[in-house]
């Protein structure tokens, strides 16, 4: 069954953050199906929704993951299931 | 497929990290009622089998759901049938021996309370609600999460002012035995007029006679995410402010509704209710008297504050109800003092007083809750205290509840640290005016006319 994520990334913007994030979902068999991204006064905040099969990957692998790039580069990185994002906002 | 703007992404994130946006419990509802048997110690055998059986997977898929969504899920809890409608005793020392056993079983599986250790006297007292009433000081003093209450009062039965006086003595014993923490038991007393059969907070949960086998209550909470929604928008009329609070509270009861869904499917438990409560931590920016000041106020209990808290509470309701048809519990935004930092403060600098207090439960939930009162007063006085509470829930046919702290060698103004969620208060002034003689005469107030309403 393929389950569906949303990344949120908030931080100061800096070089490599872009592929740090993408380097660490494609390690965790994930796929980056959507991205936005902007870059307001130095702010960095980035979108993206990512998928994976329940097979080949564990949303808790996929947060364990960019918990070390958010440790490593300064960012807050959240990792939530879609249905809570579709849920509050509509009937 | 639904459609997700950035901009409602970005909302839910800041919701859920910045203004504490939490599922406030998640409270399995377990029957108890085949546990009944000839002997207490077969009665316990069975109560903790049934918790555990039933329970031990909650706070695992609690867990899996905070890790899933990325909101916290902050209390995981159990209430039972009301544990004199299953122990046929008129012992006390058995009901205390159940009450270790619900001890038991909560710490086997995790849970912070157990709810339940209850009775409902409005209309009189059998022998095992007599008895599970004697037992409750000892019950709550000698157990760690043992939660009692006691439903007094209803709109259709009236206040029943022999048990009104009867609580007031099990208050005092409470405090006296727990004394060396503060009179910290009578936090988990409860005295009910108009108890529902579905409420998911503590300490007056239980799982009433209409529930099914085992069902699953939520309670949401938001009180930083409304006050943020009030504080950015100061020049908003009434009409408006009531309008975005109602689209905030939408947003929050999604939240519980999403989490009551998944979490009943996983536990293989009815769904049962969402609370549509805003209930506020002792923690700075969770606080339903930071709402009020939001809204212009310069404390809670200022002139206005039951104006401001009947908008407030209205339109959680409104906005709660669109986004749920489970609906249930007290749903109402709470008042406690010691568990709302800012409602604390504003007792301390005596912006807020118990009457104020008094006036505001009659447009909100719950009654006068976690309100401490000096170590010293009278049983009259106690009494009395609860009975006006108890007299606001049955003439608006609403629930109201009475959490008092008698607080053993406090005086007004002293202060006193229970801890934890429970948070810290003052010790609040109560009338010294004496009304021994209108206890004294005992029996029950009759229940109000249903018409004429003014």
């Amino acid at each position: 069954m393929r389950t569906s994520v949303i990344v949120t990334v908030l931080g100061p913007d800096r070089h490599g953050l872009l592929a740090a994030i993408a380097a660490a979902i494609a390690e965790q068999n994930a796929n980056v199906d959507d991205v936005s991204q902007t870059v307001s006064n130095g702010m960095f905040t980035m979108i993206m929704f990512v998928s994976f099969d329940e097979a080949e990957a564990t949303l808790q692998d996929l947060q364990r993951a960019l918990a070390q790039v958010s440790d490593r580069m300064g960012l807050q990185i959240h990792v939530q299931h879609e249905n809570i994002f579709k849920f509050m906002h509509r009937i | 497929m639904v459609f997700i703007t950035a901009e409602e992404i970005l909302e839910t994130v800041r919701m859920i990290q910045g203004e504490n946006l939490d599922v406030r419990a998640i409270t399995l509802g377990i029957a108890l009622n085949d546990c009944a048997a000839r002997h207490v110690d077969e009665v316990c055998h069975r109560i903790y089998e049934k918790i555990v059986r039933r329970a031990e997977q909650l706070v695992p898929v609690a867990l899996s759901l905070q890790r899933k969504y990325g909101v916290p899920i902050v209390n995981r809890r159990v209430a039972v049938t009301p544990i004199a409608d299953v122990v046929a005793s008129d012992d006390p020392a058995d009901f205390v021996q159940v009450a270790h056993a619900l001890d038991a079983a909560a710490e086997a599986v995790g849970v912070d309370f157990v709810g339940g250790f209850s009775c409902l006297v409005q209309k009189g007292f059998s022998r095992g609600d007599a008895a599970l009433v004697n037992a409750i000081p000892e019950a709550v003093a000698t157990t760690a999460a043992v939660c009692s209450s006691v439903n007094v009062a209803s709109t259709r039965a009236g206040i029943n002012m022999d048990a009104v006086s009867r609580m007031a003595d099990v208050l005092l014993d409470t405090a006296a035995r727990t004394a060396d923490r503060d009179s910290i038991g009578c936090a988990k007393i409860v005295v009910f007029c108009n108890v529902p059969e579905d409420n998911p907070f503590m300490a007056g949960a239980l799982h009433g006679s209409g529930e099914p086998e085992v069902s699953v209550n939520v309670a949401i909470s938001g009180p930083g995410v409304v006050r943020n929604v009030v504080r950015a928008n100061p020049q908003a009329s009434f009409t408006e402010l009531a309008d975005l609070i109602k689209r905030t509270a939408f947003k929050i009861t999604r939240v519980g509704e999403l989490v009551a869904r998944e979490a009943s499917l996983q536990l293989g438990a009815e769904m049962g209710i969402i609370d549509l409560s805003l209930a506020p931590t002792p923690k700075v920016g969770d606080s339903i008297a930071e709402i009020l000041e939001s809204m212009g106020l310069e404390r809670a209990g200022a002139p206005g504050s039951t104006a401001a808290l009947a908008l407030l509470n209205d339109a959680v309701k409104k906005g709660g109800v669109m986004a749920t048809s489970s609906t249930g519990g007290l749903s109402g935004a709470f008042i406690p003092v010691s568990e709302d930092a800012a409602m604390a403060r504003a007792a301390a600098e005596g912006a807020l007083c118990i009457e104020k207090l008094e006036a505001m439960t009659a447009v909100c939930s719950l009654g006068l809750d976690m309100i401490v009162v000096p170590g010293h007063i009278s049983r009259a006085a106690l009494a009395g205290t609860i009975a006006d509470v108890m007299a606001i829930g049955m003439v608006n046919q609403k629930t109201t509840g009475a959490r008092l702290i008698p607080a053993v060698g406090k005086r007004e103004g002293d202060w006193v640290r229970l801890g934890g969620l429970f948070g810290e208060a003052p010790v609040m002034r109560v009338s010294g005016a004496g009304n021994e003689a209108f206890l004294a005469r005992g029996g029950r107030i009759p229940a109000p006319l249903q018409s004429l309403r003014n």
